[in-house]
């Protein structure tokens, strides 16, 4: 059956919300199930009692047993797990989002958080940080993030303006440099090991990377920050769009480009940040997802940023949940599982020939 | 109705001047052109027009309003633009590319409406690409591309529309059909279109007035016919070139002038006698092995005529259609007189041109050597009941040789030439 173009191209759109919606709950399914992950045994019945516990006014209307063993299951599954698997969905959300601003900005599959050198400069800012002792609070503000904030926006800087010919920002000459000073602040945060003294137990558990002693207070910093970071990018989701048609034909269609630019850039700086001061260094997220995603949904960034956003947070409680599972009782880094899954993507991309995906 | 106005402006790269005091003014309704060689600004300029590269000095204004002191999406609302070439990286579908042309007449998080669709959907048809709408466009050839570029241009609808070599990449029937649109949206649409070529057949052909860039500076500027002449097209591209109306089309038509080969000057001098375009292959041939080449009698307007022009050959000319009056008779045998050797072409010949067979005699008399090149029977391309026959027969008779084909003749004159290098040198 001949349908018309235009139809069919309204009908992918109205299936967004449908994508949007089945992704959330593949999401709500996943956070169950990695609360349920863990030494002790919670059923899943109690489990989704204490949820319902602790949701205000829901909370209210629930009857829980008020045992002993309820109450213990309780405070395993708030204070432990639940800042836990949050903090690997906020992450995920972070790293995905980056990825997507920085995919479309460079209009190349190759950039995310990782290549562009924007993770090797948070994780010098936040190990400054910690070494620094400052981590902890400044009047109050845990100022972890800052630093590797600072970290990432001097380093993604840097990468543009050493990988920019002119007006292009080609291929090779941005994962070259994006690697050169990955290298470069990874070395700068071996270095930082040595003056670490007292504080090099801190800095090697967080360099690990993990969410294994994230906490609630981490979560709740970083939060916000990712929220926002998010949203400004969404804002400028069909700048995104347009920007595949080059940086002048953008202009022509009246982005302003510069100042896209320098917010998105910064946006996924801040992003990763954001990850990174809880999480440590968890590379190839940023790149798989908006991948996987675009084939889903299609390359229209008003879908594929929501959408790879919530595919990265449940991707992130998959991964954590196996670094829980795979050696139990002990853990594995969830920096090795995104690490093994993400490789084989990121060789399979360089491989490809369609697409102008390769090298030019 | 819009005016575009160019005030005298310099732009840079850098500390390098690319474009010098260009000033112009384009009104809604007009196709103007810009040519010049690789190098010379044209792109430059289409860029500082687009926004894109900022002058150093002047000011580029869309009515009233100076281009760099307006929002980037209000000249958008106004402006559009459809470059060389178009690499996209991710999947978008051709549709979903032309969409992206509304995108300054939306609001921030508007999704395309009913109307927008119905824009692109119109823009697409009229350049050919509906039934590629669903198809991505990494996967569409360079031509089918550039009308979706071209097609996404349109949905911006636009008053000004600039083009950089946008056909350069389409057959020639998308070619002609792009144009032919954009020609008509210009009428029509009362569009203002600035388009950079380098086809100055098409450009002849579509715009009202050409500028002429040479090294940033604008050589010539005005009317197609008035700046397309081949004095300017030799100052800014040093190639000899005949530019005239082509008798069908009426368009103006500019040929280029194949170089002589790098063939060494020979010493011989051949006079040829032709007609009816049985003698413009050997022009050329002759022209390019390195003999000094003359012609006559020809009756202007005839292609050997023209071609003799064309390759700037000596020529004795009669009026269009008359026979050969006793003056250019005697013009031709003091051009005969000069020659090394005279070359019957395998003409008609009629009682209008028997006197070049005359001529030919006289030649002969004179102790010059005559080559007739035989193609099929002379019976044939005798209009004068024999007449013709029965000269060519004397020819042979007082000593003129026969030579089949151009092989043959080259073979001949080679010989001779070996003969006469040693000798003498040519006549002067």
């Amino acid at each position: 059956m001949i349908t018309d173009a235009g139809e069919s191209h309204l009908r992918r759109v109205s299936h967004w919300k449908l994508y949007f919606l089945l992704l959330t709950v593949v999401l709500v399914l996943v956070f169950v199930f990695s609360l349920n992950i863990g030494f002790s045994h919670i059923p899943f019945e109690n489990i989704l009692k204490i949820l319902a516990k602790n949701i205000p006014f829901l909370g209210d209307i629930v009857k829980t047993p008020g045992t002993e063993e309820f109450l213990r299951q309780e405070s395993i599954i708030m204070q432990i797990r639940m800042p836990r698997v949050l903090g690997g969905a906020l992450v995920g959300v972070a790293l995905a989002a980056a990825g997507v601003a920085y995919q479309g900005i460079f209009r190349n599959p190759m950039a995310d958080p990782y290549t562009i050198g924007a993770m090797g400069g948070a994780s010098f800012g936040a190990a400054v940080a910690i070494v620094l002792g400052v981590g902890v609070a400044l009047l109050g503000v845990n100022t972890v993030p800052i630093y590797a904030f600072i970290g990432a926006l001097g380093a993604v800087f840097l990468v543009y303006v050493i990988s920019r010919e002119g007006t292009r920002v080609p291929v090779t000459t941005l994962i070259l440099s994006g690697l050169t000073v990955t290298i470069f602040f990874n070395a700068l945060v071996t270095y930082l090991k040595l003056l670490a003294g007292n504080k090099l137990h801190a800095l090697t558990f967080w360099i690990m990377g993990g969410f294994t002693y994230t906490d609630w207070t981490e979560v709740s910093t970083i939060f916000p920050l990712i929220i926002i970071g998010v949203a400004i990018v969404y804002l400028y989701a069909r700048d995104l769009n347009i920007l595949v048609l080059g940086e002048e034909q953008a202009q022509h269609l009246g982005v302003e480009l510069e100042k896209v630019k320098k917010i998105l850039l910064a946006c996924g700086a801040l992003m990763t940040a954001a990850a990174v001061s809880i999480s440590g260094l968890i590379g190839f997220v940023g790149l798989i997802i908006p991948h996987l995603t675009r084939i889903i949904v299609g390359p229209d960034h008003r879908i594929l940023l929501p959408t790879s956003a919530i595919v990265g947070a449940s991707f992130m409680m998959i991964c954590d949940s196996l670094a829980r599972v795979i050696i139990a009782p002990s853990e594995l880094p969830v920096g090795v599982i995104t690490a093994v899954s993400g490789g084989p993507f990121f060789i399979y991309l360089l491989r490809r020939k369609r697409g102008g995906y390769t090298v030019r | 109705m819009v005016k575009l106005t160019i005030g005298d402006i310099d732009c840079y790269y850098g500390s390098t001047k690319i474009l010098e005091a260009i000033q112009f003014a384009v009104k809604s309704g007009e196709f103007l052109g810009i040519l010049g060689p690789n190098g010379s600004g044209k792109t430059t300029l289409l860029k500082s027009i687009s926004r894109i590269l900022k002058p150093k000095k002047g000011a580029i204004l869309i009515g009233e309003s100076n281009i760099y002191d307006m929002k980037t999406l209000d000249v958008a609302k106004q402006l559009a633009v459809v470059p060389q070439t178009t690499p996209v990286t991710f999947d978008f579908t051709a549709l979903e590319v032309v969409l992206m042309g509304r995108n300054p007449h939306m609001a921030r998080f508007a999704m395309e409406s009913k109307e927008d669709m119905t824009i692109a959907k119109n823009s697409m048809q009229l350049t050919n690409t509906w039934d590629l709408a669903n198809r991505p466009v990494t996967e569409l050839s360079g031509g089918e591309r550039q009308r979706v570029i071209i097609a996404r241009a349109l949905t911006q609808e636009p008053q000004l529309l600039l083009l950089d070599e946008p056909t350069t990449h389409l057959d020639i029937s998308n070619q002609l059909e792009i144009m032919d649109l954009l020609k008509e949206l210009c009428k029509t649409k009362k569009l203002l279109i600035v388009a950079v070529f380098h086809d100055f057949n098409l450009a002849a052909r579509y715009c009202d007035s050409v500028i002429l860039l040479n090294d940033g500076k604008i050589v010539a500027v005005g009317k197609s016919e008035d700046t397309l002449t081949s004095e300017n097209v030799k100052k800014v591209f040093c190639v000899d070139t005949i530019v005239k109306k082509h008798p069908i089309t009426g368009y103006l038509h500019v040929i280029p002038m194949p170089k002589p080969l790098n063939q060494r000057q020979k010493s011989l001098s051949v006079h040829l006698i032709s007609g009816c375009g049985t003698g413009s292959s050997l022009m050329k041939i002759l022209t390019d092995e390195g003999y000094f080449v003359s012609v006559g009698v020809l009756n202007l307007l005839d292609t050997d005529q023209e071609t003799a022009q064309l390759l700037k050959i000596p020529t004795t000319t009669e009026a269009p259609f008359s026979p050969i009056t006793e003056e250019s008779h005697k013009a031709n045998l003091k051009m005969i007189s000069k020659a090394n050797v005279v070359v019957i072409a395998p003409t008609q010949f009629g009682d209008g041109n028997l006197r070049n067979l005359e001529a030919a005699e006289t030649a002969l008399d004179e102790g010059i050597p005559v080559v007739l090149m035989e193609d099929g029977s002379i019976e044939e391309r005798d209009f004068t009941k024999g007449k013709a026959t029965k000269y060519l027969e004397k020819l042979k008779s007082k000593g003129a040789v026969t030579v089949k084909n151009n092989c043959g003749l080259l073979e001949f004159l080679d010989k001779l030439e070996n003969k006469n290098s040693k000798n003498c040198h040519r006549k002067k």
